[in-house]
């Protein structure tokens, strides 16, 4: 009988939140993506913490924070602790997606949803695979074999198949069947007729334009704003897409001769080219073949400046140029801070490359029509100083008191200290002791009496779970297309607003953005000055897709042609979901399921299936005839046991009749094309083929579905008794193989 | 009888036949007791794959080739490539261009962008005249368009031969290559190491056991000193040398080996501040070019040099500078090359040498395995004097040091490489006649209780393995949805793909496979204006089952033939023919027709016809009898009522032409004539009266 799957969204499904399925291999319980969004909103991982400890193995499939971003989070906080398998560069740059997004909050907020030790732990143990990797699973999952595969979107993107007993399932999200410059299409077309594929309905509903049609416009919008000494800021991930958006600018650059500097901004921006440099391998033909001809490493950038930090941003001299820098939602980083900065200005552009996350400032900025004006946050770290800082050292002191008389205390007093104590023993590794313990601190069930060192700005109540920025807090006053805004109000406001900023660029910005990324790593007790304050927008906003994603129109030609025999769709709107099911249940195959989060589905084959040695006396009598890869013969056979219990087909001696079977895969055109070489009159006329001048053959039914319906084609061929009747005939049967 | 005669013997011969598809033949066509030239051909189920490609180094021109002539070259699928070594790479271009070879070449990343490189180098440093050139630079460049790449671990198929290929230490980007065919699995080893170094990765234990194994055994049964104590011999040799005001030269391999001297040497001059005025010189022309390549495939190598990759690239040496030629180099005191080839033939470190050998400061590093034949291999048993190349002889004054950091497995490693894997078959190759008889001497005794084959095949030599491969296949589908019982018959389509097996219904084919099947319908008009009821009458006389369907309105009446046939009056003047086609239905609505068609003919002229007809064969029928017999017994008389009467040696036998019976006395005639009778009458009219009247 064949493998019992199971499929249970924990995540994302009927719309774009983070990714994170359960799937069930015959009680094998796989994590597939453990994403989070760039608000990290615990709430979200509320189905994996009920599930995590049951988790026999996690698979990721793509580096950025949708598929990976609660790895950390949930391996500290919610008791997930299976083994993960990802390719390297998805291990790589998904470390270092992390770090960036951590380095950034922690700028901003007493982040303290997870550590850089929880990141560096959590993505200590993940079991780095190749491409067509056949990876064989051993103890419970014995007989599994995974195997990622190339999907194209983002450098080491994945989609897994997981195969146990030849029974194949396929993970397939986010997948790009177009070549990009650096990466190559994905292989999922080459999957043929898997049971179980599951796939997304994200882009179900969108059709791109030619790509050098996008790409002209992309550049002509860059340069005109450059042109007209304004300043382009692309707020773009970590190191996903933006790989793709810095070749495509470096080659332009290159090609055209252009000076406008170049800028990639992000806290972990040189370590992720230098890594990407060594992932070749992991890249497209083109760019390994020019490797291999001209040793030319194509990121080794010539026009695009690493910058790790904005202070270097603002010691480049002024005049037009492009920054690219994370987040992409524009919630938090560099990205965050360029915004409130440039969006002022008439002349600046803001060019977003993907669709912003749900519910983010990016998202409220590409509504149609943009908005007039967004409220932000603008956060500090600033060191501690004066008072605050004796206050500070104090309470360090107090601590370090507090440490030496716990650590004389019984071993069964540790145990008993809370996770506060547990933060403690993690953090000699990178992050300073100090940070961690203010937040702990602050959030800590036995925190307390030490909210005197933080000034009135930023002030989380000791009861809050997630101390978000405040402006979360407003988030009841947003609609569809963001925050609901008055206009009137902000007119009044314009002046008050000038001046923040005119306060922040004069007084604090410069001393404040020195070694931000110090600041955060070194010991130096510093606290977070949050100020809220409402921008202006003024500069032009323009989104183009670059996501790389393979659209509407291609997906539903994939899975027709991959044609499985049951189809999972998950993460898309609940219109593009149920827009794709409908597609699918009619094109595609008849089972295809769209469950709820936490709905488990019963994926199990209904395929019945058993296994037969073929006896050499079997084989000898049989012959094949060849089709393209396969190799097809009818055998009539009697059922035998092999000493060790096994069936075995003898031979027949005398093989009962059966009906013949035609193979073969009749195209009218081709057929035409046949019939014309062997000097027959042929010609379409009415959906028919009119050969000859009286014999007429016609194909019944639609042919092209696969999976459902009959799967039989139904050829007609019609005629007067003639001898050219049966010359088209013979012809017609030369198209097929008679077993 | 005579019908099942010739079967024993067809069955003989078939199985002749798989028995030979089951016949694995691996043939050594270089570096079969000998290194260099490295190139193994394997055969099996009539998928061929060839391990490797080189050439030898000491000789040149097409002498330096593996026997390719012992091949068809168009017959292989598959060549791999296991490292960028010239021993094992550099005829490739020669194969692939010069000869018909039409398969597909796979090599890993790293191994593809150093053996351009390797390769081109190679062509312009050997002086050989134009006719002996085996390829020129354009051969590689084309070469690299038909080299596929692999990365370690990925599965690959091609044409039914699965293959992956595991880390093998080495050089950067070796691989070991582990083919499948039909379950049954070859490991190549290629040049491996079990050793981890500075810069590379032990190679990998593979997770199955392979049923052949083809290892290296280069170094037989020697042991390598522990790295560590090398390491220092070798730092040590070139401290003392250079603080005595000496030069060392290292002549070593471009690539490879080389990057780890120079890790080990800039590591050295780091932690001896003191040396920082001794330059060292990588003189290679390679050198810089191929340097981008490691800093790039850093992937490729261990975990040490990944995590000093986080910080800096450690292929960034800093004490270590490029030398491009010996007109470059000033020669003006203590100093430390390293130059290339490593046999010291020719090139640099051949000038080098020349220029050094004969001051007793001075000293030569030979860091790795020498093949026999060259100048290196030579000094190494320290002469006293030496030729040098403008062919005059000089004293060997210059100390020389074999200190071995070459990555070839020594004996323990191959022995506790193999006690992992136990392959029921190993295969030696890749080493020099002595070293690999010993090593297979003492793999023997080590292996003596175990059933474990191993070989050692001499070039084109080959070896026949016999693997008894069980087919299986799996019944899927509707075929399936009950397992049956011994005894029961299972009847359906085969479907083979690459070595798998699926068994399905027809209905089932377009589910699993991306074959589809189709049902055609053949429909036909035939002109008849006659009553419709004579063709039913006519039909009854010759098919069992004629049935009339049910008259639909204003349709006219339609009949079923054998379950086959719908025949149809249309109008008054055509009836139709409606069947699906297939070989018995085609044949009944011939008939069908034939039918309808003679209908509206006259009917007694077809008769008188046919009667004529029948007369005038058994007339012939009578002639060709008789004439036969007379060319069997000679002497036969036609006698009274259509009787023969046949004359043997004074018996007369009479035969009954309509009976067959035979009246005679001597008992062995009778017999002779009725056989001959009844064969030849079965021969004349292979259908008897009886049935067709």
């Amino acid at each position: 009988m064949g493998t019992s799957v199971q499929v249970t969204p924990l995540c994302g499904v009927y719309s774009e939140n983070p990714l994170c399925y359960l799937l069930s291999i015959d009680g094998f319980n796989f994590l597939i993506d453990c994403g989070w969004n760039d608000l990290f909103d615990p709430n979200l991982l509320q189905p994996l913490a009920k599930v995590s400890s049951t988790i026999d193995a996690i698979l990721l499939s793509h580096s950025d924070t949708l598929h990976l971003g609660a790895l950390p989070y949930a391996m500290k906080h919610l008791g997930l602790s299976a083994p993960v398998y990802s390719t390297e560069p998805v291990y790589r740059l998904g470390l270092l997606t992390m770090y960036d997004h951590y380095l950034s909050r922690k700028q901003v907020s007493e982040f303290d949803l997870f550590t850089l030790d929880d990141i560096d732990s959590a993505f200590q143990n993940v079991t780095r695979l190749t491409y067509s990797q056949n990876y064989h699973l051993t103890g419970k999952g014995e007989g599994i074999v995974i195997a990622p595969h190339v999907a194209g979107h983002l450098l080491g993107g994945t989609v897994w198949k997981i195969t146990k007993d030849g029974e194949d399932v396929i993970y397939a999200v986010d997948f790009n069947h177009r070549k990009e410059r650096h990466l190559n299409g994905t292989v999922l077309e080459s999957f043929v007729r898997p049971a179980v594929l599951i796939t997304d309905a994200y882009n179900a509903l969108n059709n791109q334009p030619s790509r050098r049609q996008r790409d002209q416009e992309f550049f002509d919008a860059i340069l005109k704003t450059l042109r007209a000494d304004g300043n382009v800021l692309l707020p773009v991930d970590t190191a996903g897409r933006v790989l793709e958006l810095i070749l495509m600018l470096e080659q332009h650059w290159a090609q055209h001769h252009l000076t406008y500097p170049i800028f990639f901004l992000t806290y972990v921006a040189s370590s992720t080219i230098e890594y990407v440099k060594s992932f070749l391998e992991w890249m497209s033909d083109s760019i390994a073949k020019s490797f291999e001809h001209t040793r030319d490493n194509a990121f080794l950038l010539k026009h695009v400046t690493l910058l790790i930090n904005k202070s270097e941003l603002e010691k480049m001299p002024d005049g037009p140029k492009i920054v690219l820098a994370s987040m992409a939602s524009l919630e938090v980083g560099f990205s965050h801070n360029i915004f409130v900065e440039w969006a002022t200005d008439i002349k600046n552009l803001m060019l977003f490359t993907e669709r912003g996350q749900f519910a983010t400032l990016a998202r409220m900025l590409q509504a149609n029509p943009p908005p007039k004006a967004v409220k932000v946050t603008m956060s500090k770290r600033v060191p501690l100083v004066g008072e605050e800082l004796r206050a500070y050292e104090e309470e360090q002191n107090r601590i370090k008191k507090e440490e030496a008389l716990k650590a004389s205390l019984s071993k069964e007093e540790d145990l008993k200290a809370s996770h506060e104590s547990d933060a403690n023993l993690g953090d000699p590794m990178v992050i300073d002791t100090n940070n961690t313990r203010v937040s702990s601190d602050v959030t800590g069930p036995n925190g307390g009496g030490h909210q005197d060192i933080f000034i009135d700005g930023f002030v989380p109540p000791s009861t809050s779970v997630s101390p978000m920025f405040p402006f979360f807090e407003n988030s009841s006053e947003w609609d569809d297309f963001g925050e609901v805004i008055n206009p009137d109000d902000y007119i009044l406001k314009e002046e008050d607003m000038e001046q923040t900023i005119m306060r922040f660029g004069g007084d604090l910005d410069g001393k404040l953005d020195e070694g931000s990324a110090n600041l955060i790593l070194d010991s130096k007790p510093s606290k977070v000055v949050s100020n809220e304050l409402t921008v202006q927008v003024k500069c032009s906003l323009v989104y183009m897709d670059f996501e790389g994603r393979s659209d509407g129109r291609s997906i539903k030609s994939i899975l027709a042609h991959v044609a499985p025999l049951k189809l999972v769709l998950v993460h898309g709107t609940a219109e593009a979901t149920e827009h794709l099911k409908q597609h699918c249940l009619k094109h595609v195959c008849p089972h295809v399921y769209a469950p709820q989060i936490g709905e488990t589905i019963d994926v199990t084959s209904d395929l019945c299936a058993y296994k037969v040695q073929l006896s050499e006396r079997l084989m000898s009598n049989v012959l094949f005839k060849k089709l393209g890869d396969h190799e097809i013969a009818w055998i009539d056979a009697e059922v035998g046991k092999t000493d060790s219990g096994m069936l075995s087909l003898l031979p027949l001696s005398t093989p009962p009749p059966h009906k013949s079977v035609l193979v073969g895969d009749l195209k009218l055109a081709d057929f035409k094309q046949f019939l014309a070489s062997k000097g027959v009159q042929v010609e379409f006329a009415g959906g028919a083929l009119r050969c000859g001048e009286y014999v007429t053959l016609r194909k019944i039914g639609d042919a092209s579905q696969k999976g459902g319906g009959t799967g039989t084609q139904q050829v007609v061929l019609e005629g007067p008794l003639s001898e050219e009747y049966y010359k088209i005939r013979e012809y017609l049967y030369s198209q097929f193989y008679l077993l | 009888m005579t019908s099942t005669g010739p079967a024993p013997s067809l069955k003989r011969r078939e199985s002749s036949v798989t028995r030979e598809g089951d016949q694995l033949i691996i043939t050594p066509l270089g570096a079969g007791n000998e290194v260099g030239r490295s190139c193994v051909y394997m055969s099996y189920k009539g998928k061929t794959v060839l391990f490797d490609c080189g050439i030898h180094p000491a000789y040149s021109g097409m002498a330096a080739l593996p026997y390719f002539d012992e091949i068809d070259p168009s017959t292989i699928d598959v060549l791999l490539v296991t490292h960028f070594h010239l021993d094992h790479a550099a005829s490739l271009p020669y194969f692939l261009e010069k000869t018909t070879f039409k398969g597909r070449v796979f090599m890993t990343h790293a191994t593809k962008a150093i053996y351009k490189l390797l390769l081109s180098d190679y062509v312009k440093v050997s002086k050989v005249s134009v006719e002996d050139m085996l390829y020129d630079e354009q051969d590689i460049l084309r070469s690299m368009d038909k080299i596929e790449v692999i990365d370690f671990h990925q599965t690959l198929e091609v044409n039914g031969i699965r293959f992956w290929c595991y880390t093998a230490g080495h050089v950067l980007g070796a691989a070991m290559f582990m083919v499948d065919i039909a379950a049954v699995r070859v490991l190549y080893t290629g040049d491996y190491s079990r050793e981890e170094d500075r810069h590379l990765r032990a190679a990998e234990s593979p997770q199955f056991s392979p049923d052949i194994c083809i290892i290296e055994s280069t170094y037989g049964v020697q042991l390598h000193q522990p790295r560590l104590v090398r390491e220092k011999r070798f730092t040590d040799v070139i401290h003392s040398t250079i603080s005595q005001g000496g030069r060392v030269l290292i002549p070593a391999f471009a690539l490879g080996r080389a990057q780890e001297l120079l890790l080990i040497l800039d590591e050295y001059w780091s932690n001896h501040p003191e040396l920082h005025n001794i330059p060292i010189y990588y003189a290679s022309p390679l050198a810089k070019r191929c340097m981008a390549v490691y800093q790039t495939y850093i992937n490729a190598m261990n975990e040490r040099i990944r995590n000093q990759f986080a910080n800096s690239n450690p292929f960034d040496f800093k004490h270590i500078s490029p030398l491009k030629s010996i007109e470059n180099f000033e020669d003006v005191g203590p100093s430390v090359v390293m130059a290339s080839p490593s046999g010291l033939q020719s090139g640099l470190s051949r000038q080098l040498f020349d220029m050094w050998c004969s001051d007793k400061k001075n000293a030569c590093v030979i860091p790795g395995y020498v093949v026999e034949g060259t100048l290196a291999k030579t000094i190494i048993n320290e002469p006293k004097e030496v030729t040098l190349m403008n062919g005059l002889t000089a004293p060997l004054n210059m100390q020389v040091h074999y200190i071995s950091f070459s990555a070839h497995a020594d004996f323990a490693q191959t022995s506790t490489f193999l006690k992992e894997l136990m392959p029921p078959n190993i295969i030696l190759v890749h080493g020099e006649a002595t070293e690999m008889g010993r090593l297979k001497q003492k793999l023997i005794t080590q292996f003596a209780d175990r059933n474990i084959k191993i070989m050692s095949p001499k070039n084109c030599q080959s070896v026949e393995m016999y693997f008894n491969s069980e087919k299986m296949a799996k019944a899927i589908g509707r075929l399936a949805e009950k397992t049956p019982e011994a005894g029961e018959t299972v009847s359906g389509l085969l479907v083979k793909k690459g070595f798998t097996y699926q068994i399905m219904a027809s209905e089932d084919l377009h589910v699993f496979s991306q074959l589809s099947t189709a049902n055609i319908t053949l429909r036909i008009s035939v002109p008849y204006s006659g009553a419709f009821g004579v063709i039913k009458h006519r039909l009854k006389q010759i098919y069992e089952s004629v049935e009339s369907l049910p008259n639909e309105e204003s349709e006219g009446p339609a009949l079923l033939v054998h379950d086959q046939v719908t025949v149809k009056q249309e109008s008054e003047s055509h009836v139709s023919l409606q069947w699906s086609s297939d070989p018995m239905g085609d044949m009944v609505s011939d008939s069908v027709v034939a039918v309808i068609l003679n209908i509206t003919r006259d009917i007694p002229k077809v008769t008188a016809v046919a009667e004529t007809a029948k007369t005038e064969d058994a007339k012939t029928a009578e002639k060709v009898i008789h004439a036969l017999l007379v060319s069997l017994f000679g002497d036969v008389k036609t006698g009274e009522e259509g009787n023969i009467l046949v004359t043997v040696d004074g018996n007369v036998a009479c035969l009954d032409v309509k009976t067959g019976e035979v009246d005679c006395e001597n008992e062995s005639l009778k017999e002779r004539v009725r056989t001959a009778f009844r064969r030849i009458q079965s021969a004349v009219m292979p259908i008897p009266f009886s049935v067709s009247s």
